[in-house]
């Protein structure tokens, strides 16, 4: 394809290096824009632009039907800072991710350190656990549906051969966050889980060694090796699973609509819903961007937190 | 740590089993064993409970007492019913376009953009390089209002391409590929260049080779959010004939009332692709996850 | 996996890719004039009934084939309608509820009905209830036509009443504290309760039989935007009190769900159940001794909240005239059949049909075929409707004052807080 670098240097060559220099310049950035290009247009048009475009529909009445385009300056973010069902559902999305990254990080590293021990029928352990994260939310949610349903469901239907009373799991407003927590342990621990155990096989053998000749039993071994030792990785998986929770749409979505009574709802169906269901594209779009903030916020916090555990 | 070195420590599944000298029937070895089968069990009991209720006729499905053992017996006729007269092999024909598509040129757009950070030095890298870095936090699912919108202006609702161009790119793989690209020793492509081998060249007769375990991993990352994405084809698509799997399954139901056995059966169709390749390339997928994992969120 | 065959896994994708994008470059681009695509939200035994009625009208040969694609019903129908709508790919023909389209004809997500065309295919304006062809009219123009009426209705036992010694009763009370007697009496013989009523995480249900009651006491209520909303606060809480007195966990139970009311009422465990008529075919399926009535007129004025199913044309960028007229026939021809649709416990809207004497003999329908005349719909405004956020809005309010726990006034108080703020908003449709 080049032939111009095809001759060996000479001297000849060396006299026009600065002339040289500066094509070879102009070479470099035609070449590394051109490796770049590809994913450089796709990353702007479908995320800059988008991005862009939905800061500026926050500042319009725009609507799904595009009427009410003109500017309205901070109305939709006043509008939203006042808005029950968006404090609400801010809540919901905050509660959710409590209670969810809580036992996606200890039960995953449990699993993990379970299944590390070595024991037989390894590969089983394995699959059981990392299979449900193959599967698209709505397979889980169609699969949990019936787990749940109220009169035909196979948990209360064991309830009921233990002479329990039903549970209306994903009805009832006290219970139905937590039915959808299970859900969700059950769908992605094994994302978790899986990198807990990359990051145990990475634990030098040697250390358990001198610990035990110094005569550490096993659980002091687990609490003062195992677990630091673990560390960066438990701070990176508690960052991941803290942002992933925050955005949960798809089974909340499915399972329960945000029901009861908006009990369930997250920011991220209440941004679908504002949008296309209540056909409000600019305050959709100011929701998104109060939401995006938080984000940055949490990000930071973590960031420095992070950055001060590992300086210390 | 570097999500190589797990990578690469995955590879070893199979380092620890009991060490020399440790009774492998102590009773602690036991009662962990106990502990992992249960949870194992239940962690498998939601698909064994959707395998068994796919294969009742809908009268035992829709019986108030569960029962292992129905009236009617067992059958395939739900799968039958499902795969005749259903829109399920269309919609997974949808998913399986659209996510090889997603997949091949998010790996390619991903590996040349990769590359351009770790080797070229061009106007503007470092500009993009922090674009790039900023992006990882914007999560999809704010955008999705203006990304519509725009789709619509586009006149890609409603199409492959709508579904697809939105999936197609990665910034966390872009960093993933670039510092694995900044390990391979830069003196293997200046021999080639020295022997008058152009950039692209060297890209796809050095570089590429000698990555294909980080592109496979990758691709298997990707390949399976694609697969498994709901939001995104839920907004743009409107027509079931269009839908993927996850979406089809989700937006448009039975005429024929509630049908719990054919309900299981299109549950465990939609399932099953990637459980069987997972099965099949089980190393593979872990080490892929591993890999890209962290980057990848 | 070797290199080898992930070569040729990787080929044999790209080949499938490329193949697969140019077919699916251009989707339904090439759809023939005489395929119609219909959208509805009708499953379980109104989808069997209308599935039937598609295929009928299909098999008659009258140059068109439906093709009908079921939705989930509510929320997720209405959001993929307007979406689709707002594309300009929406489907030829889909089904509304009446008290959505305010929320849809404003915004031209629909297309009005030619009268002129109408006429061609035997459809006037004298075939529907004067009610329900109203709430089918925006701004002066038609834009939906009337399947049905498918109100909120009593359904009792008919061998607990006579034995209860309540049969005249059911249709003569005119007062609560006369309801509230039935109730017990009915409660002495079945020993469990007397009726059954299922609302809990329900915001239809629990709006449905509020409206009713509501409205009998003479109350209205009317929602403009830009103005606080028009309700009767006293009727309101007069209403609200008297539930709360059913649901004693005697007469009713105090937090029933619609799947437990149902089933409660199907094996004899109570004397009376409140539901919408859509509930028909269930109960009669399960062979049990059923009858059906209006829900009595307790508080002094007739009233009966109801819904219909109307067709709709969604707004398409590209309108073709003979499929247009097609759908003319096709709704024709399903309205014409209706008797069928009548069967699922619906009032048919269409009156040849509903003065049929076919339709007259069925039974319970029959008891009920009056309501049309003093149907109440949902007040019109565009955040209304059957899986409206508006009904949740009343849920979140007032689930506690069904419950028991809360006061009828305040959350009265508060649903209205929450309507005021929606009108003061700018319309967005």
């Amino acid at each position: 394809m080049t032939t111009a670098i095809d001759t060996p240097a000479t001297a000849a060559e060396k006299e026009v290096s600065a002339q040289g220099k500066a094509r070879a310049k102009r070479g470099e950035n035609l070449t590394g824009w051109t490796f770049a290009a590809p994913f450089a247009v796709l990353f702007g048009l479908f995320l800059v632009v988008p991005a862009l475009y939905g800061l500026y529909l926050s500042f319009t009445g725009e609507t799904l039907t595009g009427s009410g385009s003109g500017l309205v300056g901070f109305a939709n973010y006043a509008d939203a800072l006042r808005d029950p069902d968006m404090w609400k559902s801010l809540g919901n999305t905050l509660w959710f991710t409590a209670l969810s990254t809580i036992p996606l990080v200890v039960l995953s590293l449990a699993l993990a350190l379970l299944v590390n021990l070595g024991l037989p029928g390894r590969w089983l352990w394995r699959l059981s656990f990392f299979l449900p994260y193959l599967l698209a939310s709505t397979v889980v949610v169609m699969f949990w549906s019936w787990m749940y349903n109220p009169t035909l469901g196979l948990i209360n239907g064991v309830l009921a051969k233990f002479g329990a009373a039903p549970v209306a799991w994903l009805q009832d407003p006290k219970v139905a966050m937590i039915s959808v927590v299970i859900t969700t342990l059950w769908w992605t621990i094994g994302f978790n889980f899986l990198l807990y155990l990359a990051a145990l096989q990475n634990i030098p053998e040697q250390q358990f060694e001198a610990a035990a000749i110094d005569g550490a039993g096993k659980w002091r071994q687990l609490f003062s090796i195992v677990i630091p030792q673990l560390t960066p990785t438990t701070a990176l998986i508690v960052t991941l699973q803290i942002l992933a929770s925050l955005k949960v749409f798809d089974q909340i979505y499915m399972l329960t609509n945000g029901g009861p009574a908006g009990k369930t709802r997250s920011i991220v169906q209440y941004i679908y819903e504002s949008g296309f269901t209540g056909y409000r594209f600019g305050y959709s779009s100011a929701i998104s961007y109060l939401f995006f903030a938080l984000i940055v916020l949490v990000s930071l916090a973590q960031y420095k937190l992070i950055n001060r555990r590992s300086a210390a | 740590m570097s999500t190589y070195t797990l990578a690469r420590n995955l590879r070893g599944t199979v380092k620890q089993t009991h060490k020399p000298g440790e009774n492998p029937w102590s009773v602690s070895r036991i009662a962990a064993l106990l502990v992992l089968a249960v949870l194992a069990a239940t962690w498998l009991v939601p698909f064994a409970w959707a395998v068994v209720t796919s294969l009742k006729s809908e009268a035992d499905a829709g019986a108030s007492q569960i029962t292992l053992n129905p009236p009617d017996g067992f059958s395939f006729d739900a799968y039958r019913k499902v795969l005749s007269a259903g829109d399920i092999p269309s919609w997974a024909w949808n998913s399986l376009i659209t996510s090889v598509a997603i997949t091949l040129i998010t790996v390619a757009t991903s590996a040349l953009a990769g590359y351009a950070f770790s080797r070229v030095n061009f106007k503007g890298k470092r500009w993009l390089y922090a674009a790039i870095i900023a992006a990882i936090i914007i999560p999809p699912q704010l955008l999705i209002v203006p990304l519509f919108r725009q789709m619509l202006a586009f006149n890609l609702v409603d199409t492959y391409w709508g579904i697809i161009l939105p999936q197609s790119f990665a910034p966390a793989m872009v960093l993933i590929l670039k510092r694995f690209f900044d390990q391979i020793p830069v003196e293997l492509e200046e021999a080639a260049r020295v022997d008058g081998a152009g950039r692209l060249r060297v890209f796809w007769s050095i570089v590429l080779p000698l990555s294909r375990p980080i592109l496979a991993a990758v691709a298997i990352f990707v390949f399976i959010g694609a697969w498994n994405n709901f939001l995104w084809p839920f907004i743009v698509t409107t027509d079931a004939h269009l839908m993927t799997l996850p979406v089809g399954l989700q937006t448009v139901k039975s005429a024929y009332g509630l049908q719990y056995a054919q309900n299981m059966a299109s549950a465990i169709l939609a399932a099953l692709p990637l459980v069987v390749v997972f099965l099949f390339f089980q190393r593979q997928i872990i080490k892929g996850i591993a890999t890209t994992g962290f980057g990848g969120q | 996996m070797t290199d080898l065959s992930r070569r040729g896994l990787l080929k044999t994708a790209a080949a499938l890719a490329g193949a697969g994008l140019l077919v699916g470059c251009a989707p339904g681009a090439s759809r023939k004039t005489t395929d119609l695509s219909y959208w509805h939200l009708l499953t379980g035994g109104d989808g069997t009934v209308m599935a039937g009625l598609v295929d009928a009208v299909n098999g008659a040969n009258l140059g068109f084939h439906t093709t009908q694609t079921v939705l989930a019903w509510g929320p997720p129908y209405y959001t993929k309608l307007a979406m689709a709508s707002a594309g300009g790919r929406a489907p030829d023909v889909a089904i509304m509820h009446a008290s959505r389209i305010a929320g849809y004809a404003p915004g031209g997500l629909l297309e009005p009905w030619d009268l002129d065309l109408l006429a061609e295919v035997g459809l006037h304006e004298s075939d529907f209830p004067v009610r329900v062809w109203e709430k089918c009219q925006y701004d002066g123009k038609l834009y939906a036509i009337a399947l049905d009426t498918h109100p909120f209705v009593l359904y009792y036992n008919t061998e607990h009443a006579s034995k209860a010694g309540v049969t005249d009763a059911l249709r003569s009370m005119q007062s609560p504290e006369e309801f509230t007697e039935v109730a017990n009496k009915l409660q002495k013989v079945t020993g469990k309760h007397g009726l059954s009523y299922g609302y809990l995480g329900d915001g239809s249900q629990m709006w449905r039989l509020f409206y009713t009651l509501y409205r009998q006491t003479g109350a209205d209520m009317k929602l403009v935007p830009g103005q606080q909303a028009q309700v009767d606060k006293d009727a309101a809480v007069k209403t609200l009190t008297f539930i709360q007195s059913l649901l004693n966990d005697t007469i009713a139970s105090r937090s029933g769900d619609g799947g437990t009311a149902t089933s409660e009422f199907l094996h004899g465990e109570s004397g009376m159940f409140f539901g919408g008529v859509w509930e028909l075919p269930v109960l009669k399926d399960a062979k049990m001794p059923v009858d059906a009535v209006p829900i009595p007129t307790l508080f002094g004025t007739q009233a009966a909240y109801a819904d219909s199913h109307t067709f709709v044309l969604p707004r398409q960028s590209k309108v073709s005239p003979e499929r247009r007229k097609h759908v003319y026939t096709m709704v024709a021809e399903i309205l014409k059949r209706s008797v069928k649709w009548a069967g699922g416990g619906h009032i048919p809207a269409f009156q040849p049909v509903a003065k049929s004497a076919e339709y007259q003999a069925l039974k319970p329908q029959s008891n009920y075929a009056g309501i049309p005349a003093y149907v109440n719909y949902d007040p019109d405004a565009w955040f209304t409707g059957a899986g409206s956020d508006f009904q949740n809005y009343f849920a979140e309010n007032v689930q506690n004052v069904f419950l028991g726990s809360g006061d009828p006034g305040a959350g009265f108080d508060g649903f209205v807080a929450r309507l005021n703020k929606l009108l003061d908003r700018p319309q967005p449709v």
